[in-house]
């Protein structure tokens, strides 16, 4: 039995209930999205006390079910103003779900709004709330280390914390997430829910899982086999079992260099000419040459490897190294063509509690507005420190890149719904564009990745270039993102199950041989719809129409080099994405939240 | 006629060591002299590229292994990657 457990930081209680019947088949988005969707009043303060906090595995979290181990985070977005589910590598998911916990509910808001709490879960199953104020200002790393230290005995045990960013509320503040190593390096970055947990005055959560193992199945035998089928597909394909495990994320710097949709010196070119600099295979080359990891799992149970740490000239870590979307955001879009650079700021990011994309979109805005010149890393690094001192400067670019390119008179400001976008130009590739302007989240990759077929030859092919098709594709991709992402899989296992059969066939059985239901293709898509359906509904009741479902118009009358090609998907093509939600409401027998 | 041509990821050793550096200095770049009329393919079986799914860019637009390379255009062979 799964359990809700639920801490009110205005009374400092802790109380526990089973998952309602009615949400036995969601996990991860999916739940987040139930609990967000009935609990939290569409127009609440995002960092009031009518916010709610939710960590949830996936339905598959806690088991051997291959990259089964990811983190949803839920809430009321304080960057988006929607519903937001931020989703995290790292090892709290199968703890959460070793102690039997389907999600962790943070309400309330405490009286005392100096304090700061540390919420600790027992192997025993027992939860306390402890007051810990020497925490306030750390950044994550040592916030991490004063944890350590008073956990005596006790080895095993996964921590969620924020930086200084999350205590100040600011809207771009992420929740970091400690890996296998302990290393807090893996994020639920987008949205600013670490403004969240910081507003409810909870500087950690510490999940402590010593001595508990996998749960157990209805079907050990059959869940055994299908994880088999699952694995040997994830290592067979090109993508999941050889190029993400040698060079990690950064492998698509040069691919989508080459397509001529790699934003760059925010967004005013399709290529950037160092990129050699900042690439996977570079990134190869000197974490080799300085005796750095180049190649392990973000969580246990992950089979294709792609998380690496990067090491700095002395071969001491340095930080996570680091992911195609931060080098991208802190290198290109900010026309910085230093890897070293890069990484320094993507450490500073983590550390801080901030989000990666959006402070590399944010700063690349800012010097889009001349105050400071593209490719001076020296001065990014200098625009992070005072969102670590929390300076009047610093609380404009630790809110976002719209709040910085309304406060310094940018013409071109990369956001949907408020969020800055990811490393795909849409005006070369198409399909990702339509995602970006629908998503429930804001501009989201994620969300629905139409680089698969846009770009990289994965389940089938679609022209990037026209507008045909796109659509349809992100559509498909975005029910089936929320499904994976409400099961708890890593989303890069679609690259292998877009192409190979057995290993879509492997996802329902898995779930099947788990919780004992029928699982089958039309049930894994209608979970993915019904977490969508959540979602727009919520949104709509926040108050977002057809018309925040758009690009910024730079994107539809500003030509991109080298293509020099604009976005021309139609209004009606991206009206269409959501087309099954009223169905799928009306079968869940839901209005509005 | 000279066309510059860039191979990625565990392709790249499959480089010719004459023409490094194309027009850019990119370590993933060559510039080679083919006969006029050299398609995609005849490239591939030139370089010896291993037998195997591919992404293929000419002037950064996808291409077919018989697209007919003309002179000055730019040619980059891809491994199946993926990220994000």
């Amino acid at each position: 039995m799964r359990t809700i457990l639920r801490l009110n930081m205005s009374d400092l209680s802790i109380t526990s209930d089973a998952v309602p019947e009615k949400w036995s088949r969601y996990g991860g988005r999916a739940l987040t999205d139930a609990i967000v969707f009935t609990e939290v009043p569409p127009a609440a303060d995002p960092v009031g006390p009518d916010n709610k906090l939710v960590f949830a595995p996936g339905l598959l979290g806690g088991t051997s079910a291959p990259n089964g181990g990811r983190l949803s985070v839920g809430a009321k977005s304080p960057l988006t103003g929607g519903i937001k589910e931020s989703n995290s590598g790292g090892q709290a998911a199968h703890a959460l779900a070793k102690l039997g916990i389907g999600a962790l509910v943070i309400e309330g808001m405490p009286a005392d709004k100096d304090a700061w709490y540390v919420l600790k879960l027992h192997a025993d199953g027992s939860a306390e709330i402890i007051r810990d104020d020497s925490l306030g200002g750390l950044g994550n790393y040592a916030t991490k280390d004063a944890l350590d230290a008073g956990m005596g005995d006790v080895k095993r045990f996964a921590t969620i914390t924020i930086g200084p960013a999350g205590e100040m509320l600011m809207k771009q503040a992420a929740i970091a997430v400690s890996d296998p190593d302990g290393y807090p390096n893996r994020f639920a970055g987008r949205g600013g829910l670490g403004a969240v947990m910081g507003s409810k005055r909870v500087k950690a959560i510490v999940v402590v899982d010593e001595g508990l193992g996998y749960l157990e199945h209805a079907d050990k035998d059959a869940f055994n086999a299908a994880v088999k089928k699952f694995a040997n597909a994830l290592k067979e394909h090109a993508v999941t079992g050889q190029a993400l495990p040698t060079y990690g994320t950064n492998v698509l710097a040069n691919i989508i260099n080459e397509s001529g949709g790699y934003p760059t010196r925010n967004f005013s070119n399709g290529r950037f000419e160092l990129v050699d600099e900042i690439s996977g295979e570079k990134m190869r080359e000197i974490t080799l040459e300085r005796g750095g990891n180049v190649k392990h799992g973000c969580h246990t149970g992950c089979v294709i490897q792609c998380s690496r740490y990067y090491v700095d000239k002395d071969g001491h870590y340095k930080t996570k190294g680091s992911e195609y979307e931060s080098v991208w955001s802190l290198g290109a879009d900010c026309g910085i063509g230093d890897m070293d650079a890069v990484a320094e700021l993507d450490r500073a990011c983590g550390d801080i509690g901030i989000d990666t994309i959006e402070t590399g979109v944010t700063i690349g805005v800012y010097m889009d507005s001349g105050k400071l010149a593209f490719g001076d890393a020296d001065g990014a690094l200098k625009l992070l420190d005072e969102v670590r001192k929390g300076t009047e400067l610093g609380h404009i670019i630790g809110d976002g890149a719209e709040a910085t390119g309304l406060a310094f008179g940018v013409a071109h400001i990369p956001v949907v719904k408020h969020q800055g976008l990811p490393a795909y130009d849409p005006r070369p590739i198409q399909g990702i564009g339509v995602t970006y302007a629908t998503s429930t989240q804001g501009a989201d990759h994620t969300a629905g990745y139409t680089i698969t077929a846009n770009v990289l030859s994965v389940g089938g092919t679609v022209d990037p270039l026209k507008p045909e098709g796109q659509a349809a594709l992100s559509q498909g991709l975005q029910i089936a993102t929320a499904m994976l992402d409400s099961l708890g899989f890593c989303i890069f296992v679609a690259f292998a199950v877009l192409d190979i059969p057995a290993a879509f066939e492997a996802i329902y059985e898995m779930a099947a041989a788990h919780t004992g239901e029928k699982w089958d293709t039309d049930a894994l898509m209608q979970l993915g719809k019904e977490a969508l359906t959540m979602e727009r509904l919520y949104n709509e009741s926040a108050g977002f129409t057809a018309a925040d479902d758009r690009l910024p118009q730079f994107f539809y009358d500003v030509p991109l080099a080298p293509h020099d090609v604009m976005f021309t998907v139609t209004d009606e093509d991206l009206d269409s994405v959501h087309g099954f939600v009223a169905e799928t409401a009306a079968g869940m027998g839901i209005s509005k939240p | 006629m000279l066309v510059e041509v860039a191979l990625f990821a565990h392709l790249t050793p499959y480089l010719p060591e004459a023409g490094a550096g194309g027009t850019t200095g990119s370590p993933h770049a060559r510039t080679i002299d083919l006969p006029d009329g050299t398609t995609v393919g005849q490239v591939i079986a030139r370089l010896e590229l291993p037998d195997e799914p591919r992404i293929v860019f000419v002037g950064g637009r996808h291409a077919a292994d018989d697209h007919v390379l003309a002179a000055g255009e730019r040619l980059a062979i891809f491994p199946p990657v993926a990220g994000g």
